[in-house]
């Protein structure tokens, strides 16, 4: 279910442009303006950027025969884009946040915790503090702090076309980085017990190096745990980014993800926005925040299955 | 008396740990590229006049060690140097000679903070312990899919749109609640007519109900994760063999050995909550201590990142010992290890 959703965030939304013939920063007065709340799902808009001139204080009907266009779920706000696209696209650069922030805490907490873990001693008593001292404060200020104050130099780093937009890659780096701490207290932790373990002093024994021991005796019993850890920590990561996308600290305002999507109708932190009937339809809540759920119940399935296929003791 | 010295260990860890978040943030503050004397002259345009008048108001015109340990001499003293804002110096008014110290402003977010979380969370003990007992005792049942749902619900709507349509439903359209604002427990403040812990109450209903829907998904999983795990053990079957009824079995025998659990999370979410609170304090338009962690955060203040800094971090490092000798109190057994095994449970990022 999460590959499905996957392979849709990345292909659906150039796919849907290429079907509907549009794409998802065009915007269409009639399917929202100053006078004309959003309108819901399935609808059809006059296919124009422009409006046919005004009548009766408002815009004037369309002319008959001209060509329309399908909005299937609406449009997204008062400027009148397609709101599938931009679900759907917004999959794209929420799920690559995710994603690269769980390979990146994995690439610094892997190594990290092997060596705290495996080697023990000074190096060992170093990380624990540090992530210690991490842990106790909310990550979520880090990340505003970091995403502020360093993202205008980070942000172009990484940008490739339409697949990863600008700033995907920095969010994606700052949160892999603040959240790393947690794969390194789990290697860490369960090298401990491990490091204790006979099949480790029997590769001892025969002259293994620390460098074949820890890659080929002891990572295969790590990677089950790490899969999980992953799997959760994408869902989290999702959470994160909408989260910082309501701070106004997350990727470029045009580039939709869930977050920016939903911070249209409900605002920011500086202002945030009660639900205007006359301005917003509840279909730009409800459709990013299934997207959401059916992605995180999706991981949260994927990682209690593989808990249950990878640990034969059952893990909870 | 060992868990006195217990006690004692942890608190000089937790200090460690301020001190040192305090000063990763003073030296990251100076490696970013920043104008202090915007703060004194707003909007103006500054020659470099401006900016060595600027940076002697603020009192940052000496070499930055010498700044860094007066700033820990006046934390240490809980005398907060005042926040760079309140230096402001606009033509034609008055400047602020003595400004207050950041302490003053955060002691008050503070307790609007610990009003939201204290309540919200002892709501979500309320809720959570049942409805997972329900699920965890009926595994893969009807009530235990939808409990299950539900709260996932909770957890993927984010904390800020939950309030502000908690918000516009039951405050601005029924009226039932107070639709914004905070209201202090103690003392009266005649403005807004607030008066005692009724006003107190019914402006925090809509957060309190925000923070629970949030926080009640992780708590129910735990619940329900430990009653699970321990129904099929012995000394369940011997309780049920003696005759015992099913609650009684329940809440006597299984679900204490869950409040370990539920206390070491509540250790671990203590700094998320008050990250979070940040959003519902937004939507209710109350001044808190996390709307003002973001606020230091976007803004380059250095006293108020300071100030904040510390602040949160002695809330979770208080936090965290009140657990501890919690934990310690209820289970002898884990009395005396250094590290109970945390992990950063799934609510780790919704903030």
């Amino acid at each position: 279910m999460f590959a499905v959703i996957l392979v849709v965030s990345l292909a659906g939304g150039a796919t849907a442009s290429a079907l509907l013939g549009h794409n998802g920063t065009d915007i269409f007065p009639y399917a929202a303006n100053y006078s004309l709340k959003p309108v819901g799902p399935w609808t059809r808009v006059p296919a124009t950027h422009n409006s046919y001139g005004y009548a009766n204080g408002g815009l004037a009907a369309p002319p008959k025969g001209a060509p329309t266009t399908l909005l299937i779920f609406g449009a997204d706000g008062p400027l009148g884009r397609d709101e599938f696209i931009r679900v759907v696209d917004g999959g794209k650069a929420s799920l690559e946040i995710a994603l690269g922030g769980v390979l990146v805490a994995l690439l610094i907490g892997l190594p990290l915790g092997c060596v705290s873990g495996y080697f023990g001693g000074l190096a060992d008593t170093f990380v624990t503090r540090v992530t210690d001292t991490v842990m106790a404060f909310p990550l979520l200020l880090f990340l505003v702090f970091a995403s502020v104050n360093l993202d205008a130099s980070l942000k172009p780093i990484g940008a490739w076309g339409s697949i990863i937009p600008e700033g995907v890659v920095a969010e994606a780096v700052l949160i892999g980085v603040f959240t790393s701490f947690y794969p390194t207290r789990l290697v860490r932790a369960r090298l401990l017990t491990l490091r204790q373990e006979e099949f480790v002093e029997a590769a001892e024994m025969v002259g293994a190096s620390h460098w074949r021991i820890l890659r080929y005796h002891l990572l295969p019993y790590l990677r089950p745990m790490l899969i999980v850890w992953a799997a959760i920590a994408t869902a989290t990561n999702i959470l994160l980014e909408v989260g910082l996308s309501f701070v106004g600290a997350g990727v470029q305002p045009e580039t939709p993800t869930w977050g920016s999507l939903l911070s249209t109708t409900w605002g920011t932190i500086y202002q945030p926005q009660v639900f205007d009937k006359t301005q917003f339809t509840v279909w730009q809540t409800v459709f990013p925040t299934v997207a959401i759920l059916l992605c995180v119940v999706s991981l949260n399935q994927l990682s209690e299955g593989l808990r249950h296929a990878l640990e034969p003791e059952g893990g909870r | 008396m060992r868990i006195v010295f217990f006690v004692a260990r942890r608190a000089v860890a937790g200090l460690i740990t301020v001190w040192a978040l305090v000063t990763f943030a003073f030296w990251v503050f100076w490696a970013i590229p920043n104008e202090p004397a915007q703060f004194v002259y707003p909007g103006q345009k500054m020659n470099a006049y401006h900016i060595r008048m600027g940076d002697h108001i603020l009192g940052i015109d000496k070499p930055k060690t010498t700044l860094y340990f007066d700033y820990l001499w006046r934390m240490l003293h809980w005398n907060f140097s005042p926040s760079w804002g309140s230096y402001q110096f606009l033509p034609g008014l008055p400047r602020n000679l003595h400004p207050q110290g950041v302490q003053v402003q955060l002691m008050q977010e503070l307790g609007v903070t610990l009003s939201i979380t204290l309540g919200g969370a002892f709501l979500v003990l309320l809720l959570a312990i049942p409805l997972g007992a329900i699920a965890g005792s009926r595994l893969r049942s009807l009530s235990d899919r939808t409990i299950s749902l539900v709260a996932l619900i909770g957890v993927c709507t984010h904390p800020m749109v939950i309030a502000l349509i908690l918000r516009g439903i039951f405050g601005d359209h029924l009226h039932w609640v107070p639709a914004t604002g905070y209201c202090p427990l103690r003392g009266t403040s005649f403005g807004n007519g607030c008066n005692g812990p009724v006003d107190w109450a019914s402006h925090l209903i809509l957060p309190w109900a925000s923070f629970t829907l949030l926080f009640l998904a992780l708590y129910i999983r735990m619940v329900r994760t430990s009653v699970a795990e321990t129904l099929p053990q012995d000394f369940v079957r011997t309780a049920r063999a003696k005759g015992a009824s099913s609650v009684r079995v329940l809440t006597r025998h299984v679900l204490p050995n869950a409040s370990l659990r539920i206390l070491t999370m509540i250790g671990m979410e203590i700094g998320t909550a008050i990250a979070v609170c940040a959003y519902i304090e937004t939507a209710f338009q109350m001044e808190g201590l996390g709307l003002a962690g973001i606020q230091a955060m976007l803004g380059l203040d250095l006293p108020l990142i300071l100030g904040v800094v510390t602040f949160i971090s002695l809330v979770v490092v208080i936090g965290n010992l009140i657990v501890d000798a919690l934990y310690a109190f209820i289970d002898p057994r884990v009395r005396f290890s250094t590290d109970p095994g945390r992990t950063k449970s799934l609510a780790g990022g919704v903030i």
